[in-house]
């Protein structure tokens, strides 16, 4: 059929544009609206960012901006600037918030849909019990997470008291604040994976667990021998997606206590609007933007880099 | 994998289905007990009387909150946010899905590649450069504004893209023939061929949108341009030196009630949709 009707459409044209520059033209005009806004909020921004990064705001208004190169990456981490005082910590904090949430909702999501990939009961009551929290927005988790956390009529303090365990403020503690806040995260993001696990599990071969229970395996080898090798694309790509998450998830502290106690559960987006609010020196924000975007790009490029070699890349 | 005939596996399913149930509980009590708390009557905390309902079931604290912000406002902005964005964000990549599927033109990859990079760098990273943009054309607190770095989708145009090349060719010669326009075959062709990649994207997009926070926060300060979740931090704030959690987990439940209403019944659809959004 192609055959025949191809010398036809040859003259065949898109109605509107006949012309040939018409013709030309008609992809760029396609484009345009998506090109232009995405270059107008995510490239320039980017650009802009990188470029603000290296300028002082001067204090009083009658002074020019003026380029002080690296100096603003240099003050986040000197500990004698006033920024230099909170930021070490803040980007400490960051890292070991994604370096806790991502492992640990990993792995329960993991479990979650091992478990869940069976004959099994009441799986719309899983699926639910698990998943809403996905749609739920972050703001809302870290409301009710302060419930929970409050100090005296707190749900967990309240149940302590009832059996008679010491109480504790929780958002008050340096040691808890920081745990609480990685919990909203933990509790919001796992469903997410775990789905994404399941479609991974379920486009798996039978054959090889058919085979695996004549061997006589058990649970426990056909999961870690055999369902875990074989995911490990999806693996990638979870660990990937969790971490670029990771950077992301601050609107809980709004309701936690906004980094307190002394910026020990803040995290880098946040810092970034509270110190825009503030009016302090742009340089600072901007240059925090910058590093969250290297940490961001680091990852695309590492999963970039992995999946061109391949390796044991199945899905 | 698959309940196996060998007796002792059966031990270790029913394991996992007990320890399923625990993990099922865990992860709703923070849900149930934000509708507890939030039919309690005000001012009798979670010590005081039965432990779960309080002397009685009361919507006085949902009434309360409409003192501190005016949710039908909020939600008629949500609703303006959401479907505001959700519409040009369906006319932008659909245009720009098909012309990376089914054009060929000059530096096509360089412009595909610089708009795949929005899947990188997410805009919430960009708070501040888009916060001086925005006022810089004069749309602070104003609903273009809000919605204004949202119309443009890579991941849209991504999708859009994979569904218009599942499109067989020999549809698109036989609309040609009959003298269809390129907007015609969107219409007749292309558009009805990827409703199920539409219908992922738009419950992404309705959700994303729906439980956005920091960017409203940030670039509207009228009440009447905020959507329902920077209401509720409102309320939190409000509420939270008088420790009034009656009133903050109404104002929770009234602002995620819509999309777990949806969820409940779309489960499926939700379901699929972020499956698809993970798998891009």
């Amino acid at each position: 059929m192609t055959a025949t009707t191809s010398p036809r459409l040859k003259t065949a044209t898109y109605g509107g544009w006949r012309t040939r520059l018409g013709r030309a033209v008609l992809p760029y005009f396609l484009i345009f609206p998506t090109f232009a806004l995405i270059l107008t909020f995510t490239l320039w921004p980017t650009v802009s960012a990188a470029m603000q990064s290296t300028i002082r705001t001067p204090s009083s208004a009658r002074m020019a901006p003026r380029f002080v190169g690296l100096q603003n990456y240099i003050d986040l981490f000197t500990p004698t600037t006033e920024v230099g005082q909170t930021f070490p910590r803040v980007f400490v904090g960051t890292l070991v918030f994604a370096g806790v949430t991502v492992p640990i909702s990993m792995g329960l999501s993991f479990l979650l849909a091992v478990m869940l990939n069976r004959k099994i009961r009441g799986l719309g009551f899983f699926r639910f019990a698990f998943f809403y929290p996905v749609v739920i927005p972050l703001i809302g988790a870290g409301s009710i997470f302060s419930f929970i956390f409050a100090d005296n009529i707190g749900l967990l303090n309240t149940v302590l008291r009832s059996f008679g365990v010491q109480t504790h403020p929780w958002l008050g503690d340096a040691t808890w604040a920081p745990i609480a806040v990685m919990m909203v995260a933990i509790w919001k993001q796992t469903g997410f994976y775990m789905i994404l696990y399941l479609a991974g599990l379920q486009s798996l071969p039978t054959d090889v667990y058919e085979a695996a229970d004549l061997d006589g395996a058990n649970s426990w080898v056909k999961t870690t021998r055999i369902t875990l090798p074989l995911l490990s694309g999806t693996t990638l790509f979870v660990l990937t997606t969790a971490a670029a998450n990771a950077f992301q998830m601050v609107d809980q502290l709004y309701a936690l206590g906004e980094g307190a106690p002394a910026d020990r559960s803040n995290l880098m987006l946040y810092f970034i609007f509270q110190r825009y609010n503030e009016r302090a020196n742009t340089g600072y924000v901007n240059a925090i933007t910058v590093i969250l975007l290297v940490i961001l790009l680091a990852f695309t490029l590492f999963n970039f880099i992995v999946i061109e070699r391949k390796v044991y890349y199945e899905n | 994998m698959k309940t196996s005939r060998i007796g002792r596996v059966t031990v270790w399913d029913r394991l996992g289905t007990l320890v399923l149930f625990l993990g099922a509980i865990l992860w709703l009590i923070p849900l149930v007990w934000t509708v507890l708390i939030s039919v309690r009557p005000p001012g009798e905390t979670i010590v005081t009387g039965n432990i779960f309902f309080g002397s009685r079931i009361t919507l006085e604290n949902f009434e309360e909150t409409f003192r501190i912000v005016d949710w039908r406002v909020g939600y008629g902005a949500t609703l303006i946010f959401v479907f505001g964005v959700l519409a040009a964000q369906l006319v932008t990549i659909t245009l720009a899905g098909f012309a990376f599927a089914r054009l060929k033109f000059f530096g096509k990859r360089v412009l595909f590649t610089l708009i795949l990079v929005q899947i990188m760098i997410p805009s919430a990273v960009l708070l501040v450069p888009n916060f001086s943009t925005i006022r810089a054309l004069g749309l602070y607190d104003n609903r273009l504004g809000l919605m204004l770095p949202y119309f443009g989708s890579a991941f849209g145009t991504f999708l859009m893209r994979q569904a218009f090349r599942q499109v067989p060719l020999d549809l698109e010669d036989a609309a040609r023939l009959d003298g269809c326009s390129w907007i015609g075959l969107l219409r007749h062709v292309y558009l009805p061929a990827s409703i199920p990649t539409l219908v992922a994207f738009g419950l992404i997009s309705i959700t994303a949108r729906w439980n956005e926070f920091l960017w409203p926060l940030m670039v509207t300060r009228s009440d009447e341009n905020r959507p329902l979740a920077v209401l509720l931090a409102q309320v939190q704030r409000t509420n939270e030196v008088g420790a009034l959690y009656g009133q903050t987990m109404a104002g929770v439940l009234i602002v995620i009630a819509t999309l777990l209403i949806l969820f409940i019944f779309f489960q499926r659809q939700f379901i699929n949709s972020f499956v698809r959004s993970g798998l891009r």
